[in-house]
């Protein structure tokens, strides 16, 4: 029998080209709601792991139909924890690799802070095999790895490996970002402001707002409180209405209300922007950092509506009051219109 | 247990020797002669006589990959952990260009036998030597390896590739190697000339015959080979056109005992040269 299998080796004995250098591929990539990932292998493996024939496997449609055998390989021999515990990978898409003779697998897990484990070579009893092992966070690659038989582990600390600078910059500007491409917030400060008023009481009124919203923001992104954005919504768009509404009766004498519209309301804001914010890619290991430059650059953005209206209006006010109350008037039945619509939109729609 | 997986150890034994002796380590850019402008890729290939596997780039194993041009850069800070592209340029103007990389060290174990065939293959006589002397380790021959890989790519600013770029191993050639058809190089082992060491040559035509890619080529024998002198220097006939690798190897008893019993470093250049008229 020795004798049998050791012609047969000689048999097999391949040319130097066939597959010498054996190395395989693990990336994940990190920062989003979910980690993403994409693992690739040389035919010649995945054929000898899978019992399946490993010219066949560069082709797409027997591929296609093998494709449960060929994710199963992939599975079992992926071997990345979170936490301790293997990450539960689902397969997204099996594809060959143009030009190469790879078979590539993207995967989705859920999202972990805890540190990931990868363990490899991923065909760890061929002696020779590598596995190229990257760890992508936000697009910036923070693991080069080659796991072999004399390196068989690499950790990558999801906490450790965040730059604060990179969130903090990253997020003020999905802060500032959000209050310029939703024009709900855009009408909502500039219906606060229509009625003008002293720098005392604008300030007043741009607080409360702040205030209200920073509270509902924390409160939603640490989980405390999370109403469902079908009714979060709707009711953004109601404030508008509301603060349309509150100019639009305003007489001469009566009392402000707008700083207590603008915290109450504020607060239903806050739960629109924590929405933003996790569909953003909350970095766990820098949720502090996050949500404050977040909630930074939401002001950075009402600071910027708010100075350049402000003065605006003040000069209007200062140049004819007449004219004054006929912008407030109809600034006020435009923004009535408008959360009237984004509000029935909402409602409708979601 | 499935057929295959009772086969797989075998063709396995059959293999990784093969491996093991596909060793060779050379830079290969897409053109030798690019025009000011063209982007310029670099892959790392592995195998012998020109016939081999490309090795994707591996950013842990990576101590130093420069380019000499106009000025020297970094290229291990634009290059990506698994790339089977190690490096892309965009050259700036027509005169030559080198790229240097140098590994850390890799290990590998061979049978006895096989080791003894690949040491006198490689011309490792003292090596073999003293695995020969009576009390000195029989067994397997466990051994940790660098590379150590230039490529000169175009002509012209001969110093660029003249002057040492400081690898633990290199060849240095004494001229332009794209210029000269009768090349004085010199090998320097930690800046000092390496006496004795074997260099060979392989050639191949870069047009019409030879297949791009290094995986169908024909594995070719070296055309020349030939020991360097008490100044660590040798001269190569290298006047056929073509693509050229210079390469030489040393080897000596690890200073890591626990991790092989040897080391070696593997030093290679290429680059090509027009038809002599």
């Amino acid at each position: 029998m020795k004798r049998a299998l050791v012609l047969l080796a000689l048999l097999l004995a391949r040319p130097a080209s066939a597959h010498d250098q054996p190395y395989s591929y693990l990336d994940l990539r990190l920062g989003g709601a979910a980690i993403e990932g994409r693992v690739a292998a040389h035919v010649i493996d995945l054929a000898h792991e899978s019992g399946l024939d490993a010219d066949s496997l560069r082709d797409a449609g027997y591929l296609a139909r093998e494709h449960g055998r060929v994710e199963g390989v992939f599975l079992r021999l992926m071997d990345v924890t979170a936490g301790g515990r293997r990450i539960r990978a689902r397969p997204l898409r099996l594809e060959p690799v143009p030009d190469r003779k790879l078979v590539a697998m993207d995967f989705t897990a859920p999202a972990s802070s805890s540190p990931i484990v990868a363990r490899g070579p991923l065909f760890g009893y061929d002696p020779a095999h590598e596995t190229y092992f990257n760890v992508f966070v936000d697009g910036k690659i923070r693991v080069q790895d080659l796991l072999t038989v004399d390196h068989r582990l690499s950790v990558y600390d999801v906490a450790a490996g965040v730059s604060i600078p990179a969130v903090v910059s990253r997020f003020l500007v999905e802060g500032v970002k959000h209050i310029f491409q939703g024009p709900d917030h855009i009408a909502f400060v500039v219906g606060l402001l229509l009625l003008g008023g002293g720098l005392r009481r604008l300030l007043k009124i741009v607080t409360a707002f702040t205030a209200a919203h920073s509270i509902s923001l924390a409160a939603a992104t640490l989980g405390l409180l999370q109403p469902p954005s079908r009714l979060v919504e709707p009711a953004i768009a109601l404030s508008i209405v509301c603060i349309g509404i509150e100019n639009l009766r305003h007489r001469p004498g009566m009392r402000d209300r707008r700083a207590l519209l603008a915290f109450c309301f504020g607060l239903v804001h806050g739960f629109g922007f924590a929405s933003v914010l996790r569909e953003t890619g909350l970095p766990s290991g820098a949720l502090g950092w996050s949500l404050a430059s977040f909630n930074l650059g939401v002001e950075m953005g009402q600071a910027a509506i708010v100075l350049s209206l402000a003065p605006a209006l003040a000069w209007v006010r200062s140049a004819s009051a007449r004219a004054s109350w006929r912008v407030a008037f109809a600034g006020s039945w435009v923004i009535v219109c408008a959360g009237g619509y984004w509000f029935a939109e909402r409602l409708l729609v979601r | 247990m499935r057929p295959i997986r009772l086969l797989v150890p075998i063709v396995m034994l059959c293999v990784v020797p093969g491996s093991a002796r596909a060793h060779e380590f050379w830079l290969s850019p897409s053109t030798y002669r690019p025009a000011a402008g063209e982007v310029v890729s670099v892959s790392m290939i592995v195998g012998t006589g020109f016939r081999g596997e490309v090795k994707p780039y591996a950013a842990p194993r990576t101590v130093r990959f420069v380019m000499r041009g106009a000025r020297e850069s970094d290229m291990s800070a634009l290059s990506t952990n698994g790339d089977p592209v190690s490096a892309r340029f965009r050259v700036a103007g027509g005169d030559g260009q080198l790229l240097a990389y140098e590994s850390n060290f890799a290990s590998i174990e061979l049978g006895a036998h096989d080791f003894d065939a690949y040491l006198k293959l490689e011309g490792l006589d003292e090596v073999l030597a003293a695995r020969a002397r009576p009390g000195a380790a029989e067994g397997p021959g466990r051994e940790r390896y660098a590379r150590c890989p230039k490529t000169w790519i175009g002509s012209g600013q001969a110093e660029r590739a003249t002057a040492p770029v400081g690898l633990t191993m290199e060849i240095v050639p004494l001229a332009d190697p794209a210029a000269v058809a009768s090349l004085p190089v010199r090998v320097l082992f930690h800046g000092q000339p390496l006496v004795g060491a074997l260099v060979r040559a392989w050639n191949r035509p870069l047009a019409g015959v030879s297949p791009v890619d290094p995986a169908a080529r024909d594995s070719l024998g070296p055309l020349v080979q030939v020991r360097t002198d008490v100044h660590g220097e040798a001269r190569l006939a290298v006047g056929r056109a073509g693509e050229w690798m210079v390469s030489a190897v040393h080897m000596e008893p690890s200073t890591d005992p626990a991790a092989a019993d040897w080391q070696s470093w593997w030093a290679s250049l290429t680059f090509a040269r027009v038809a002599e008229r």
